[in-house]
């Protein structure tokens, strides 16, 4: 084929059709059919392999065979009923549905967190003196995922002060509390339009809802003893006062709105139009 | 129209006439170098392996619809699912995808044939008579019994199964001696479009200018000349195991069945992915034109698939979780198994991005995109699963595994290829494939293969392993085999229904014209069929839609590239 071949009036010059290869291709299949058959068979297939190669070599050398076939007509132009071409408008606001350009700090988060868990704290001590007519219930049930021994003593036990169990309580409740906030400090601002329906009571309710169909598995003692009504409400509660408080934190713009030559910490005039009009003030 | 339809009909009257006339046509077809003709026939061969690969398919179904079957022997069954994974990824799937790049490579780049025509035809041939010598096998195959038998080791033919041992006679040898002729043909047509792509684009197709069909054919022609080189390796060592008494495989003489394994799955597991990027290809060169947009992130296509032809041979041994690797190793394959995914998952997102805000038209073709691309991000995620190892050691070598293997070959490249026949019979034969019945076509396949896959899954999960002859009842196996069962009646009237579009359109379908879709790429530049030489006057190009720049001269691409 000759590459640099681009017009010819006359004629088109292409590769002269040939038997030689169907007759090499069956001549290499019939060599390995004979390792299946029987000697003779290979035998013959190396003759028809030695003619194919020779008749192949011939068609090549010294000069490729060619044929000329007529040059068909040339098409009409190429051309479309759809003359309209409408252009996609790019939007000059950035669409961040998932990476928020603006987020809550650090601080927000613990803060929400210790809230809601002075909140929750709150409401778990009502249930225990409403139910037990003891503040210390809930908070030994709580210790119980450390000591579960405590769960086979009388309820007497549970009803009463221990300086132990109160301080594995404590911990628990305020690790969880102030991760959970956290989470809540990363999670509102994806979902800007009703953070306090998700972060107060959807997320609480989904929550409550997979440890009550798996605590009965996990923890078959501790989910006798839980109210799940009090515990959804007190759940509920953690999840309204921290996502409150979250939202009501300054947010704090973040580098993703940033041209990627910043990011990447390269030194390019113009990328950021603040400083570009610094420069051209008058000194 | 060119005078080069193809010369089936108008054999005239006279029964000698006729006669000489079928002999001209089949002497003419012999010998022919052109790719297009080449092309053709890689397709036809490799539909009628389809419908024997089907058929292969339709008995092992039957078998396995109600426990305690006995439709066919164990030993038929064995040479069944063996012979119905080799046909349809070697003798099916390889030559229809290398029968279009064969056909569409040299229009699309605005080449008069491929770089070697002569190689050409002897790697179709060297297919072609490699799989005539895998189905001879049924009848001089000798087996155990004294009588010919088709290959019964599956389509990975693991040692040490395949030692003269286990597998008495000739049956082993013929999947061994088929394969590597094929093989040859295989690494011919590689190296041929790798030098098409390379040096035979017209004037201005830049690289970055090239259509991704031929970006993607290009790909994945690298990949073959890498990945199928291991596969003859380990077929020339089981030979010389079987034939020269060596002991390459052969655990009690110091050999190793895990080497087999490596150098099947070095093979095996980038085989899907060349199978699978000619149809990304497709995809990528019909949704645009569906969605009238151009692709979304050309150069981010190219560079996915360069990454996923570099990556994807780097992931074998996630078929190998339960030999016992080092946790090194099987956290190594774990990390490349995940990795893979994402520049598939960046393809994903873009030609999604180019349906976005398009205006979309639901023919057959698209309709065989959007399908593909449901099912292939399903069976992605499947494949996600099981290349986690301790997922795989559960699950490995259950039918949840064969679930997520056809959802990637049915769901994903056998409906990526129907929507390239959709697309491209016009140019091939001059006539429209018939609307309705692809639309007919589109939606009882589709039924027919989420009842037989999607429910698939489920055995699989409980515990069902693959490639058993049959069950006991009570197993909670028998509903879900049945449904699937009924899926494969789906999917053989789906096929019946392509079939006969093909056939009856080819004589009465609708005159197609040079550009039916209103396309851009420089296939649809020429006639419906193409004359010989492809091309009155050799194409010159500015942008990658050169027919856009044709049609739109007051708002060309090149503006913007």
């Amino acid at each position: 084929m000759d590459p640099n071949e681009t017009r010819l009036t006359d004629g088109v010059r292409l590769p002269a059709p040939t038997a030689w290869p169907v007759v090499l291709a069956f001549g290499l299949t019939l060599v390995f059919a004979g390792l299946l058959t029987t000697a003779a068979v290979s035998l013959l297939g190396a003759v028809f392999c030695l003619a194919g190669c020779v008749g192949w070599f011939r068609q090549v050398l010294p000069h490729e065979r060619h044929e000329m076939v007529p040059a068909p007509p040339v098409p009409a132009p190429a051309v479309t009923s759809r003359t309209e071409v409408e252009r996609i408008e790019i939007a000059r606001e950035i669409h961040r549905a998932r990476i928020p350009i603006e987020i809550y700090p650090v601080a927000a988060g613990l803060k929400g967190g210790l809230a809601g868990s002075v909140a929750m704290a709150a409401l778990a001590m009502l249930y225990g003196l409403l139910s037990r007519g003891s503040v210390w219930y809930p908070i030994n049930l709580l210790s119980s995922i450390v000591f579960a021994d405590a769960l086979h003593l009388p309820e007497t036990y549970l009803t009463s002060f221990h300086a132990v169990l109160l301080l594995v309580a404590a911990l628990l409740h305020l690790v969880t509390s102030v991760l959970v906030g956290l989470l809540y400090g990363v999670m509102l601002p994806m979902f800007p339009r009703r953070p306090i329906l998700l972060g107060g009571l959807i997320g609480p309710v989904l929550w409550s809802g997979l440890l009550y169909a798996t605590l009965g598995f996990i923890n078959p003692l501790l989910n006798q003893r839980i109210d799940w009504r009090w515990f959804v409400a007190s759940q509920i509660g953690y999840g309204v006062v921290a996502g409150l408080v979250v939202v009501r934190q300054q947010r704090v713009r973040t580098r993703q709105f940033m041209p990627f030559a910043v990011l990447a910490g390269l030194e390019v005039p113009g990328i950021l139009e603040g400083k570009e009009e610094e420069r051209s003030e008058p000194q | 129209m060119s005078s080069e339809s193809m010369p089936i009909a108008g054999a005239g009257n006279l029964p000698g006439a006729a006669r000489r006339v079928w002999l001209e046509t089949l002497h003419e077809w012999l010998i022919t170098v052109d790719h297009k003709k080449l092309g053709l026939m890689y397709i036809g061969y490799a539909l009628f392996f389809l419908v024997v690969g089907g058929i292969e398919a339709t008995i092992i179904r039957i078998q396995l619809a109600v426990p305690h079957a006995h439709f066919v022997s164990p030993e038929v069954f064995n040479r069944m699912f063996t012979m119905h994974g080799t046909t349809m990824i070697f003798f099916v799937a390889m030559p229809v995808l290398f029968g279009f790049a064969n056909y569409l490579v040299p229009l699309m780049i605005g080449a008069r044939d491929m770089a070697f025509p002569r190689l050409n035809a002897f790697s179709f041939w060297m297919t072609a008579f490699g799989g005539l010598l895998l189905y001879f096998s049924f009848l001089g195959g000798d087996g155990l019994y004294g009588a010919g038998s088709a290959p019964d080791v599956g389509w990975w033919a693991y040692a040490p199964l395949t030692s003269k041992a286990f597998s008495r006679g000739h049956s082993t040898d013929y999947w061994t001696v088929s394969l590597l002729a094929s093989g040859f043909g295989t690494i011919g047509t590689a190296v041929n479009l790798v030098a098409t792509i390379l040096s035979m684009r017209c004037r201005g197709m830049t690289l970055g200018k090239m259509p991704l069909l031929a970006w993607l054919n290009l790909v994945m022609s690298g990949m073959l000349l890498f990945t199928i080189t291991p596969l003859t390796a380990a077929q020339i060592m089981l030979m010389v195991d079987r034939y020269l008494d060596g002991h390459f495989f052969d655990t009690h003489a110091g050999g190793s069945a895990a080497i087999w394994m490596h150098f099947f799955w070095i093979f095996g597991h980038p085989e899907v992915y060349v199978l699978i990027i000619p149809c990304f290809a497709f995809v990528s060169e019909i949704v645009p034109v569906f969605s009238r947009k151009p692709i979304f992130g050309y150069p981010v296509m190219v560079a996915a698939t360069v990454a996923i032809g570099g990556v994807s041979m780097s992931v074998w041994a996630h078929h190998m979780y339960t030999i016992g690797m080092t946790s090194y190793e099987n956290a190594f394959f774990v990390l490349t198994t995940l990795a893979v995914g994402v520049p598939t998952g960046i393809k994903i997102f873009n030609w999604l991005g180019t349906m976005w805000g398009g205006k979309i038209r639901y023919a057959p073709p698209m309709m065989f995109c959007l399908g593909f691309l449901f099912q292939f991000l399903i069976a992605g995620l499947t494949g996600i699963m099981l290349g986690s190892a301790p997922f795989d050691w559960q699950l490995g070598n259950s039918y949840f595994v064969v679930a997520h293997f056809h959802y990637v070959i049915v769901g994903g490249i056998l409906f990526a290829l129907f929507a390239a026949f959709y697309y491209w019979y016009p140019k091939m034969t001059g006539r429209m494939l018939n609307d309705t019945l692809g639309k007919w076509h589109f939606w009882v396949f589709l039924i027919g293969f989420h009842l037989t896959f999607d429910f698939m899954h489920i055995p699989g999960l409980l515990g069902m392993p693959r490639r058993i002859y049959t069950y006991e009842p009570g197993r909670g196996w028998a509903i879900w085999n049945m449904i699937a069962t009924i899926g494969v009646a789906f999917q053989i009237a789906g096929i019946l229904i392509f079939v006969f579009n093909l056939v009856h359109s080819y004589f009465r379908g609708r005159v197609a014209g040079d550009d039916p879709w209103d396309a851009w790429t420089l296939e649809w530049a020429t006639s419906s069929p193409p004359a010989a030489c492809n091309f009155a006057v050799l194409p010159e190009v500015r942008s990658r839609r050169p027919l856009w720049d044709l049609k739109h001269p007051e708002d060309p691409d090149w503006k913007y590239e």
